[in-house]
């Protein structure tokens, strides 16, 4: 039995012709379900764990990269399998699930080619996306055996599960892919340029990781799956084989 | 399982003409490492290393780069500064601008001109029999290329 959860920007008129027409091959493919739609104030934990209460085994979350980020972060530890139906733009984390966006991912649903997925944990709670830290006097200590700092002081890190990291250097835009089975962490030391007066950033330094540590004197934001936090001290770890997800052929691991 | 993707996408190792392998850690030009650091993959170091370095794969240091301690690695190209011992399992390459003060333990060790080394290097292959007690010493083979000419001593044991 399925079960979909629509994100609440799919309402918009533009996607109606592309969830009609997702619709129509679910029922072709004999895997239509119930349809509930995600408001801003609705609990997916809570839902979730209602719909797996009355027997559903599958949770399809139908939206973009926002969406199965908000949706996997709080329901990663529940027993059911996840599907996902990427719609409309901002969809990398599908790229890297090898499932299309529009339409044709319903045949990768169909085809229910399961894995676990690790996920990353941080300050007890989940989170599939990206963790970002803008820059800040942080310091890190890796699987308990050694400590990075910036000659500079300021660092950005920006911890990759699924969603690639992305960044511009010398009018080129570097995409990385992260790897299943570790976490990578990109940490990007802020230097200010001579001539422009200007923060820049240097080349990512990259470090494949388990556990680490982040700790700073002076409280600094954390954003993760589209949720901002101030902490002094935060623990990332890998949850491995956490989630049971759906993925295509073509995916990237 | 690749951790850089795709023609259009970044490759750090593309940047270095020695790092055959795609480099799945690096180590920034203004990052400094304190502890004993360990990777399963390729290591890239452009910045400073204060501990123990250990891969079983290819290290790579650069020009301007430092490691303030013990290495071990499956292959190893030097062009910055290593104060420490060296223990590589195959080849060990020291380029022009490479400073290494420490022993050296590999199989072959290819170092260019203009490379200085200060410290015992010792390699397997080549057996020298101790005159006095009969003992067997050292290594049986020895390969390094010497600013670019190869020479290569055999002894027999």
């Amino acid at each position: 039995m399925y079960v979909y959860l629509y994100d609440n920007f799919l309402k918009h008129r533009r996607y109606e012709s592309v969830i009609k027409a997702i619709e129509t091959r679910l029922t072709e493919y004999g895997i239509a379900g119930k349809i509930i739609r995600l408001q801003h104030y609705s609990s997916a934990e809570m839902l979730i764990e209602d719909e797996i209460r009355k027997g559903v085994k599958t949770i399809v979350i139908v939206g973009n990269d926002t969406t199965i980020g908000h949706v996997l972060s709080r329901s990663a530890s529940f027993d059911a399998a996840f599907g996902f139906l990427p719609v409309g733009p901002q969809n990398e984390i599908a790229q890297v699930l090898g499932i299309p966006v529009g339409v044709e991912a319903c045949d990768v649903l169909a085809k229910r080619r399961k894995l676990r997925l690790d996920v990353g944990w941080f300050n007890n709670r989940y989170f599939v996306s990206q963790l970002h830290i803008p820059p800040s006097n942080i310091s890190i200590i890796y699987d308990e055996s050694f400590k990075v700092s910036s000659k500079s002081g300021n660092m950005e890190l920006v911890v990759c599960n699924l969603k690639p990291f992305v960044w511009s250097g010398k009018n080129t835009e570097y995409i990385v892919h992260p790897q299943d089975g570790k976490l990578e962490a990109f940490l990007r030391p802020v230097y200010e340029s001579k001539i422009l007066r200007r923060h820049q950033f240097e080349i990512p330094s990259i470090f494949p990781f388990e556990e680490m540590v982040v700790s700073s004197k002076t409280p600094f934001p954390v954003e993760t799956d589209c949720k901002v936090s101030k902490e002094i001290k935060v623990t990332i770890k890998l949850a491995k084989n956490r989630i049971s997800m759906i993925v295509g052929k073509e995916r990237k691991f | 399982m690749s951790m850089f993707a795709s023609t259009d996408e970044f490759n750090p190792a593309q940047s270095h003409s020695s790092v055959p392998d795609e480099v799945e850690t690096i180590v920034g030009p203004s990052v400094v490492v304190e502890g004993d650091f360990a990777s399963d993959g390729n290591i890239l170091v452009k910045g400073t290393v204060s501990g123990n370095v250990k891969t079983g794969r290819l290290l790579t240091v650069e020009s301007g780069a430092k490691i303030l301690a013990n290495v071990k690695a499956g292959e190893a190209v030097i062009s910055g500064e290593v104060k420490g011992n060296m223990r590589i399992d195959n080849r060990l390459e020291l380029t022009q601008t490479a400073r290494v003060a420490g022993d050296i333990f590999c199989d072959t060790l290819v170092i260019a001109a203009g490379a200085l080394l200060q410290g015992k290097v010792t390699m397997q292959g080549l057996d020298i029999e101790n005159s006095k007690n009969g003992k067997k010493l050292g290594t049986k083979r020895f390969k390094s290329v010497l600013g670019g000419e190869e020479t290569v001593e055999e002894t027999g044991s």
